[in-house]
């Protein structure tokens, strides 16, 4: 073998053997800390430590290798080239880091391995220590899995994970390829000397701070599931929940925040057309919030008086069983066509999925109370995947595995957690709570099972036969029909959520209203109602000037029963900080927190039940015609130079320009102002003019005005409607600001649009371009116009264009003496006469005349004609001169000659007011601050509260 | 019975209900043979743009149609109504899915569509020796 010029091979193995040590290291600090879980041994417990130790700089050592790597452009190496280039800023190399799926497991990885190290540093004064064993064994086989995922290695012919470290000529395709034998390749092959780099989308630095902060909040739901596997475990119920709580309100906030940032991301940055879009890669990341927000809520009960623990260990379990099933759903590829988000397989289905069963049999493993009950489950469980790989029939194994599973999950429940003990007080506060928790799971359950609704055929497929002949044993119909079904995600995704989930929404701010004021195990009622009174009356009162403010009508009680759900837990909330608490900020943490959540839902509710959409389409042709499930006012066309109105506001596409790989159009924004009307103004209404009688002010219609201000002109030139202008109450004022939303213009990955923004106080103007036409882009000389059209005619032809038919009446040769004497001889001009017609108005009518200039049979130079009312031009390109027969009266089919034609340049916008989103941020953010006062109120009041 | 029986029962209807119903608002992948036996129902239809006829929008007359040809993935094509604007880099799309309803007359009617571009790297990476 040839040694190769120029490649740094030496990162590349220094990067597999790191991961080679980390896999180890965490495989012998999970079997070490798992014998000192056992045996209770100190020194397996040292090892397991020192073990973790050295994953975590293995970890360490992989990130800053492929740091180094990508600081370098070392091209040679796959995920730099696929990730990076050289022209990009180096701000961004971090977002180029964990563009890739190895990346992004990487920054999870790490996540893990430093909330790893903050419970060891924790442990290490001796308090709580007895759960180092158990919880650790947890976190290491956890990292265990997500070391396979970067491992690379080949077992046989089974490859395991997908090294960011591999060098591109080492990849499966390019194998025995002939360049790889170059000992120059990197030299010789122009495509090394830069990366392909990162997608333009995601150079902003949304991408550097939202993926490290989602993966902090998956990584934190590891530790309560750490903890809660480890109570059970040592079957100790209660005292796992003092520690795990502050994490689970950690990842609650970090978690929220993620998700938000996400929603801010794509409303800053995306042509989504809003903040949530009920994605699946947006609803992978918000169920796990919401179960963790039941079990965080639920540990505060039970960390008191164990009156719910089944849910307390389901929820935190599935919690963290979510943010695997969201990797796998979002990464192995089983959602196929579903999501703009794009992600590919890569081959990662089988280890991802194998990473979430392994999980649930652990868990359902853990919560069964009896060693023999285990040892048959495990024995089941493991069979059943074991049969399924044998005999390649992973499917039904998995269906019978989940079948088994869940059988097991309800012996659990019936034998270890089913409670005699009496039942709490309507009046209590840890049976709301309760309530509150089993509602976030139904409303996770509803987003996975409509988001998951694409994996049911993946699991249908092998049963197709069975149903069949099921369907034809007993004569149901429905039987065959699930057979043969290809189930596709709700058409109106976005509506189908919003149906769903608002009664769970509406129930949860009732309980985040009122669960506060009671009392644990049971209140008074009097004193319960004496406390409520005021924000109960206050929220009725927000709602009701919502409701008359916004317009809400009877038809939409059911946003108008979540508005007062809403308004409830704020004003609640709020009352509670104040009077119950007495504004001590030390406590007011969870209150702050809630008024967020409820601000939240407001600001959402408000924004997304009232957008408008300014961009309506008031002109042109009713889609409805076609077919009445149309919109027809999503997109407003508007015209270089055109000033149109546009909801509270006219609009003027001035320009355009191209700067930094971006072309943005300026949109200038005028007020309104009312039109005044001079006497002797004359406006066209439909087929008439009128004169104005005396000046005034118009007024709302054109029918209420005109018996007092307007004559009809009965006697008028046809001339004189066409030109006149359409009468209007409004007219463009001063201008108040512009808009500048842009096409990012990329050659390698799609030309994206970008939305720009103008904030006011109480609502936002959200408008981005739907189409503009880049080839016009591309036409170097930008003179307002779209790039020509060619037709190739003779006398007597139409043309029909967007808004005009157009006549050619005639051509023939200018032989005036004022073109003759400027011209001299060598020279002929030729003009065409042209009759062009408003296509939507019979009646009215304008003249064209385009003339090329011919000298020696070569066409020198042309005038175009310009018909600015029908925003087109014609212009005549080329004349045969060989048949041209004149003069003559009957040329008429005979000669030949180009017509370019050309359209007014334009773009098409869509316009989006929401109001009241400014609540949803401002919600965002007493979330995420009271979620944190909250956990630092609790991690700083334990030393002295709980030695 | 028990205060749990209750909340148990309503939970379970609960879950049924909301899983039914959101299966039941869950569309199907169907091609245009089966979208055009059944006109009118909403499918998701799978298929590629025809690229050798033409692609019509024009925004002066409608910002919001979209007209074209797509092949499905048997083979079969039709005209296609879609009430959007045309993406950017439509004619660089790889694959379509329709949202919407075929009609009597043998067009198919998009409310909405999703459309996947090819990811380029699978191109450029195969560098030629």
């Amino acid at each position: 073998m040839s040694a190769y010029i120029g490649e740094h091979t030496w990162a590349g193995q220094l990067g597999h053997i790191l991961t080679s040590a980390s896999f180890v290291a965490a495989l012998l600090a999970t079997a070490a800390y798992f014998l000192a879980a056992q045996r209770g041994d100190e020194r397996w417990k040292r090892l397991g430590r020192m073990a973790f130790h050295g994953h975590t700089m293995a970890v360490l050592g992989i990130i800053v290798t492929l740091f180094v790597m990508l600081f370098n452009h070392w091209f040679e190496y796959d995920y730099v080239w696929k990730h990076s280039n050289r022209s990009m800023s180096m701000e961004f190399i971090a977002s180029c880091f964990w563009e890739g799926q190895e990346g992004s497991f990487l920054l999870w990885t790490f996540w893990h391995v430093v909330l790893g190290q903050v419970l060891l540093w924790r442990w290490r004064g001796g308090r709580r220590a007895e759960w180092e064993a158990p919880v650790m064994t947890v976190v290491a086989v956890v990292q265990v899995f997500l070391a396979t995922m970067i491992l690379g290695i080949y077992f046989g012919d089974i490859r395991i994970g997908n090294s960011p470290f591999l060098l591109i000529r080492e990849l499966e395709e390019n194998i025995g390829l002939p360049w790889t034998t170059m000992p120059n390749y990197l030299q010789a092959i122009p495509q090394f000397a830069d990366g392909r780099g990162l997608n333009p989308l995601l150079q902003n630095y949304w991408m550097v701070i939202h993926p490290p902060t989602l993966f902090l909040g998956f990584a934190a739901t590891l530790i309560p599931f750490a903890y809660a596997l480890a109570g059970l475990w040592k079957r100790d119920h209660q005292g796992w929940m003092a520690p795990a709580l502050p994490w689970a309100f950690f990842g609650i906030m970090v978690l929220g925040t993620g998700i938000l940032m996400g929603g801010a991301w794509a409303y800053e940055a995306l042509s989504f057309g809003g903040f949530w879009a009920w994605d699946p890669v947006e609803n992978a990341s918000l169920v796990p919030w919401l179960t963790l927000v039941g079990a965080g809520h639920l540990m505060l009960v039970n960390k008191r008086k164990t009156t719910s623990l089944f849910s307390v260990y389901l929820l935190t379990l599935i919690t963290f069983i979510l943010v695997l099933y969201s990797t796998f759903l979002t990464r192995s590829g089983v959602l196929g066509d579903t999501s703009v988000h794009s992600f590919t397989g890569d081959g990662m289905l089988p280890g991802l999925l194998l990473f979430l069963l392994f999980f649930i049999g652990l868990s359902v493993f853990a919560l069964l109370p009896e060693a023999g009950q285990r040892r048959f489950y495990a024995l089941v469980s493991g069979a059943l995947l074991l049969i399924g790989v044998a005999l390649n029939i992973p499917v039904p194994a998995i269906l019978l595995f989940g079948a088994v599973t869940l059988a097991h999950l309800l012996i659990a429940y019936r034998s270890a957690f089913n409670s005699s003990e009496p039942e709490e007080s309507l009046w209590s506060r840890e049976f709301w709570l309760f309530i509150g928790s089993l509602v976030l799971l139904l409303s996770a359950v509803q987003i996975t099972f409509s988001t998951s609704i694409p994996v049911f055929n993946l699991l249908l497929e092998p049963l197709g036969d069975g149903l069949r002949g099921l369907s034809n044993a007993t004569g149901i119909d429905a039987f065959a029909q699930l057979a043969d079904a290809r189930f596709a995600p709700p058409g109106e995704a976005i509506e189908h959520y919003n149906r769903w989930q608002l009664p769970f929404a509406f129930i949860t701010s009732m309980l985040v209203a009122f669960t506060q004021y009671l009392r644990w195990k049971d209140s008074d009622r009097r004193k319960f109602w004496r406390d409520i009174r005021i924000s109960l009356v206050a929220a009725a009162a927000i709602t009701a000037a919502c409701v008359w403010a916004l317009g809400y009508t009877l038809a939409e009680a059911d946003l108008v029963a979540l508005l007062f759900a809403t308004a409830f837990a704020f004003t609640a909330n709020l009352g509670y900080a104040t009077v119950v608490l007495k504004g001590r900020l030390k406590n007011a943490g969870p209150s702050v927190a809630h008024v967020g959540f409820a601000l939240v839902l407001l600001g959402a509710l408000i924004s997304t039940s009232r957008t408008e959409e300014v961009s309506r389409n008031t002109k042109n042709m009713d889609l409805r015609f076609l077919n009445e499930a149309f919109n027809n006012n999503e997109d407003i066309l508007l015209y270089r130079g055109d000033t149109v109105r546009m909801g509270e506001h006219f609009v003027r596409y001035r320009e355009k320009e191209r700067r930094d790989g971006n072309l943005y159009f300026a949109m200038d924004y005028y007020g309104v102002e009312p039109r005044d009307y001079r006497a002797g103004d004359t406006v066209r209404v439909g087929d008439m003019l009128f004169v104005s009688q005396n000046a005034h002010r118009a007024g709302t219609h054109f029918l209420a005005d005109q018996p007092a201000h307007w004559r009809p002109v009965e006697e008028h030139s046809r001339r004189a409607l066409w030109y006149a202008q359409e009468w209007s109450n409004a007219r463009p004022g001063a201008e108040q600001f512009s808009l500048h939303p842009f096409i990012q213009i990329n050659p390698r990955f799609g030309n994206v649009p970008e939305p720009s923004t103008r904030h006011w106080w109480n609502k936002d103007l959200y408008t981005h371009v739907r189409y503009a036409d880049l080839e016009a882009d591309a036409d170097s000389t930008d003179d307002g116009w779209m790039p020509d059209r060619k037709y190739d005619k003779t006398v007597g032809d139409t043309i029909v264009t967007p808004t005009a038919i157009a006549i050619i009446d005639s051509i023939f040769i200018m032989r005036d003496s004022t073109t003759r004497s400027m011209l001299g001889d060598r020279y002929t001009v030729y003009a065409a006469q042209m009759r062009v017609r408003d296509l939507y108005r019979s009646d009215r009518w304008f003249e064209a005349r385009p003339v090329v200039i011919y000298a020696d049979g070569v066409a020198v130079m042309g005038r175009a004609a310009e018909i600015p009312p029908l925003r087109v031009k014609y212009g005549l390109a080329s004349v045969d001169q060989a048949s041209f027969v004149e003069p003559s009266a009957e040329q008429r089919g005979t000669v030949q000659f180009g017509l370019s034609v050309a359209e007014s340049e334009f773009v098409v916008l869509q316009a989006l007011m929401f109001p009241g989103i400014n609540i949803l941020w401002i919600g965002c953010v007493l979330l995420a601050l009271g979620t944190g006062l909250a956990v630092w109120h609790r991690v700083r009041e334990r030393p002295t509260k709980q030695v | 019975m028990k205060r749990s029986h209750i909340i148990a029962i309503v939970i379970i209807a609960v879950s049924i209900a909301a899983l039914v119903g959101s299966l039941y608002d869950s569309s199907t992948y169907a091609d245009l043979e089966q979208a055009f036996e059944d006109p009118g129902t909403e499918y998701h239809v799978v298929g590629v743009l025809d690229r050798s006829e033409e692609v019509i929008y024009e925004p002066s007359l409608n910002a919001s149609l979209t007209t074209f040809t797509m092949k499905d993935l048997n083979g079969r094509s039709c005209r296609v109504h879609l009430a959007k604007a045309k993406p950017q880099d439509f004619e660089r799309s790889e694959r379509l899915v329709l949202i919407g309803s075929a009609t009597e007359n043998g067009e198919f009617h998009a409310r909405d569509m999703l459309m996947k571009c090819p990811s380029k790297y699978n191109e450029e990476n195969r560098i030629e020796g």
